[in-house]
C-alpha cells in the first residue's frame, strides 16, 4: 500500500455521513412528534418547552451544523405558535413568557451549536489519529523494506563470494556495489529529512554560480545518468546569486536523479537556468511520461510516491528538495510540460553582488 | 620522504577497526606500507616514533578532534594529510583544511578515489625538478615568460587571473578553502568576499577549460573551495618537463 493512499484518506469535512434531505426529514419529524405529544399529554407549556430543548440537543448529536440550527429555530417557532399562551398564535400574552421564550431560544441555539462543534472536533481527531497511525505503519514498512532489501543482497552476495565460483565474482561485486549505493542514498535522504524536521538545518548563504552548481550536481549523479542525454541550456552570462551551494547541489542532484529514475533510458534530461523578474531560476525537465495526475498538484509532500513508482526510494527526494529550497528563501514548482515530461523549477532571489575589483586594464 | 624507497609509508588514524582493516587491504595491495592507530594520541606517538610519508586521518576520533591532531602534527612536519569525514560536516572539513590538511574524502568512498588522491598527494611533495614549465594535459604554463598555452595556443590572462592560476599550480591536487584563496590573492580583509572568487573562477575556467559546464582542471568542492586537478582522467597524463 502506498503512502499516497494514506494521505488522500485524511478527512475532507466534518459533516456526518447522513444525506441532508433525509436528516432534514428526521429533524422535522422529531419536532412534529414533540408537538403531537404536547397536544395529547396534558402538560404545562414550560414542560413542553423542556421536551423541545431535550429533542434539539438529541438532534444536535447526530446532525450537522446547519440542521442543528434549523432544529433550534423550528422548535422555538413551533413551541411559541402551538403552546405559549395564547395558543395557535405567535403573539405572547405575558411579559414573563417572553423572557421564558428568549431564554429557551438562546439555550437551544447555543447548546445545539456547541454540541455539533464538539462532535466534529472529536471526529476530526479520531480520523487524524487513524491516518497518522497508518502513515507510521506505512513508513515503517517502506523504510524497513528499503533498508532490508540491499542488506539481504549484501549478505547473500558476500556469502557467495566466500565460497563461490570465481567467474561469478564480477557479477556479485556489481550487485554489492548497487546495494551499497542504494543504502547510501536512503541513509542520506533519511538524514536530510531529519535535519529538516528537527530544525537543525542552518543554510549557509554565499555567492553561487549556477554553472558551477550544475556541474557539481551532474558529477555526483554521473553513475545514475550514464548513457543518458543531458541537454544544457545555460546562458554564458548568468549572474551570481545568494544560496547555500552544498544544499543546492543536493537539490539539483535529487531532481536529476528523479528524472533518471522515472523515465525510460532513451529520454533526455534538460537543465536550464536564467534570470527573470528579480529571480534566478534553474529548471530540471525531461521528456518522459510526466507526473501522474494524482500527485501533480503537490508532489513535494513527504512519503508521497506515484502509483507506478518503481522500486527504490521511499518518497523523500522531493520533500527534501522543497525543504532545502524554502530554507534558503526560495521556491520550487512542479508541472508537466505541454509537450510532455515533468518539469521542476527552483527559484531564488537575485541580489547583485558588490563590484569585483577589476584588473583587466 | 625517501625517494629511493619502493614502498611509501602510510599511517591510518581511525577508531573504526573495520575501516582500518579495509584501508590496510586496499593500501597494501597498492604497494604501500601501512601503519595503524586507533586514537589521535596513539597516532601522534606513532608519528613521533617514525615519520610516515602520508597520513589518513578520520575527523571523528574519540579522544582528540581531527583539527587538534592536525595542529599538533603540523608543529613538526609538513607531510600530506588526507582527512576522512561524513556528509554534512562541511564546517569541520573547512576547519581541518585551514588547520593544514591537504585533502579530504567523504565516507563512503571508493578505493579508486582514495588511491588517486593519495597518489596525487605523494606526487605533489616529490622534490621538484628544476623546472619552469608545467604541462597539465592540454595546458602548458611557462613560469619564466609568464606564458600560458592551451592546446598550443597562447591564452591572455590578467595579472589577477595569472596569480590565481599560480596559487593553484603551487597547491595542485590540494583542496584549497575559499578563505585561503581570498586571503592569498586579495588580502586578509577580503576573506569573506566569495563573489570575487566566483567571478574570477568563472573567467579562468572560460579561458582554460574546454567545457565550462564540465570543468576538468578547476574542480569545485561543495561548500569548501576548489581543487586544481593536475591529471584529469580524461586528458593525457601530466608531466613536469
Amino acid at each position: 500500500m502506498s503512502a499516497a493512499n494514506v494521505i488522500s484518506q485524511t478527512p475532507a469535512g466534518v459533516e456526518p455521513g447522513t444525506p441532508p434531505v433525509r436528516a432534514l426529514a428526521v429533524v422535522v419529524a422529531a419536532i412534529a412528534a414533540v408537538t403531537l405529544v404536547g397536544y395529547v399529554v396534558p402538560l404545562g407549556f414550560e414542560a413542553i418547552g423542556y421536551i423541545y430543548l431535550f429533542t434539539v440537543i438529541a438532534l444536535s448529536l447526530c446532525v450537522g451544523h446547519w440542521l442543528a440550527l434549523v432544529a433550534a429555530v423550528l422548535s422555538v417557532l413551533t413551541w411559541d405558535y402551538a403552546f405559549v399562551p395564547p395558543r395557535l398564535s405567535f403573539f405572547i400574552l405575558h411579559f414573563d413568557d417572553v423572557l421564558v421564550l428568549g431564554t429557551y431560544s438562546i439555550t437551544a441555539l447555543v447548546a445545539s451549536q456547541l454540541i455539533v462543534r464538539i462532535r466534529a472536533l472529536q471526529r476530526e481527531r479520531e480520523q487524524l489519529l487513524t491516518a497518522s497511525e497508518r502513515l507510521h505503519r506505512t513508513l515503517l514498512d517502506s523504510v524497513s523494506h528499503e533498508l532490508k532489501t540491499p542488506l539481504a543482497v549484501l549478505q547473500s552476495a558476500t556469502a557467495k563470494l566466500a565460497d563461490g565460483d570465481p567467474a561469478r565474482r564480477i557479477l556479485l561485486a556489481t550487485e554489492i556495489r548497487a546495494a551499497t549505493l542504494r543504502l547510501d542514498q536512503l541513509v542520506t535522504n533519511l538524514l536530510d529529512q531529519t535535519r529538516l524536521e528537527s530544525g537543525a538545518l542552518r543554510p549557509h548563504l554565499d555567492w553561487c554560480d549556477a554553472h558551477d552548481l550544475i556541474a557539481v550536481a551532474r558529477r555526483s549523479v554521473a553513475e545514475a545518468l550514464e548513457g543518458r542525454e543531458v541537454r544544457l541550456d545555460l546562458p554564458a552570462d548568468l549572474p551570481l546569486f545568494r544560496g547555500d551551494a552544498a544544499l543546492l547541489e543536493q537539490v539539483l542532484a535529487n531532481l536529476m536523479l528523479n528524472a533518471a529514475r522515472h523515465t525510460p533510458p532513451e529520454c533526455f534530461v534538460r537543465v536550464a537556468a536564467g534570470a527573470a523578474r528579480g529571480r534566478i531560476f534553474i529548471t530540471v525537465a525531461d521528456n518522459g511520461p510526466g507526473l501522474p495526475p494524482e500527485i501533480v498538484a503537490d508532489p513535494f509532500q513527504r512519503f508521497r510516491r506515484g502509483p507506478d513508482a518503481c522500486t527504490g526510494g521511499i518518497g523523500l527526494g522531493l520533500s527534501i528538495v522543497r525543504g532545502f529550497v524554502v530554507a534558503q528563501g526560495g521556491e520550487v514548482t512542479a508541472a508537466n510540460n505541454p509537450e510532455g515530461g515533468a518539469c521542476f523549477t527552483v527559484y531564488l532571489p537575485l541580489i547583485s553582488p558588490a563590484r569585483v575589483p577589476d584588473d583587466e586594464s | 620522504m625517501n625517494p629511493d624507497r619502493a614502498k611509501p609509508d602510510v599511517l591510518v588514524i581511525d577508531d573504526e577497526p573495520q575501516i582500518r582493516r579495509l584501508l590496510r587491504l586496499t593500501l597494501s595491495d597498492a604497494g604501500y606500507t601501512v601503519r595503524e592507530a586507533a586514537t589521535g594520541q596513539a597516532g601522534l606517538d606513532e608519528i613521533a616514533r617514525h615519520s610516515p610519508d602520508a597520513i589518513i586521518l578520520d575527523l571523528g576520533l574519540p579522544d582528540l578532534s581531527g583539527v587538534e591532531v592536525l595542529k599538533r602534527l603540523r608543529e613538526k612536519s609538513a607531510m600530506p594529510v588526507l582527512i576522512l569525514s561524513v556528509l554534512g560536516q562541511e564546517d569541520r572539513k573547512v576547519a581541518a583544511l585551514d588547520a593544514g590538511a591537504d585533502d579530504y574524502l567523504t565516507k563512503p568512498f571508493g578505493d579508486g578515489e582514495l588511491l588517486a588522491r593519495l597518489r596525487a598527494q605523494l606526487r605533489r611533495i616529490k622534490p621538484a625538478v628544476a623546472t619552469n614549465t608545467f604541462c597539465f594535459g592540454a595546458l602548458e604554463v611557462d613560469l619564466t615568460h609568464r606564458r600560458v598555452l592551451k592546446a598550443g595556443r597562447p591564452v591572455k590572462l590578467t595579472a589577477m587571473e595569472y596569480a590565481l592560476l599560480m596559487l593553484f599550480i603551487t597547491h595542485r591536487d590540494k583542496a584549497l578553502t575559499h578563505r585561503l584563496i581570498l586571503r592569498e590573492l586579495w588580502g586578509p580583509h577580503a576573506e569573506r568576499q566569495t563573489h570575487y572568487l566566483r567571478t574570477y573562477m568563472l573567467r579562468l575556467r572560460r579561458k582554460l577549460e574546454d567545457d565550462l559546464d564540465a570543468p576538468q582542471f578547476f574542480q569545485t568542492e561543495s561548500g569548501i573551495g576548489y581543487r586544481f586537478v593536475s591529471a584529469p582522467p580524461n586528458s593525457a597524463p601530466s608531466s613536469e618537463a
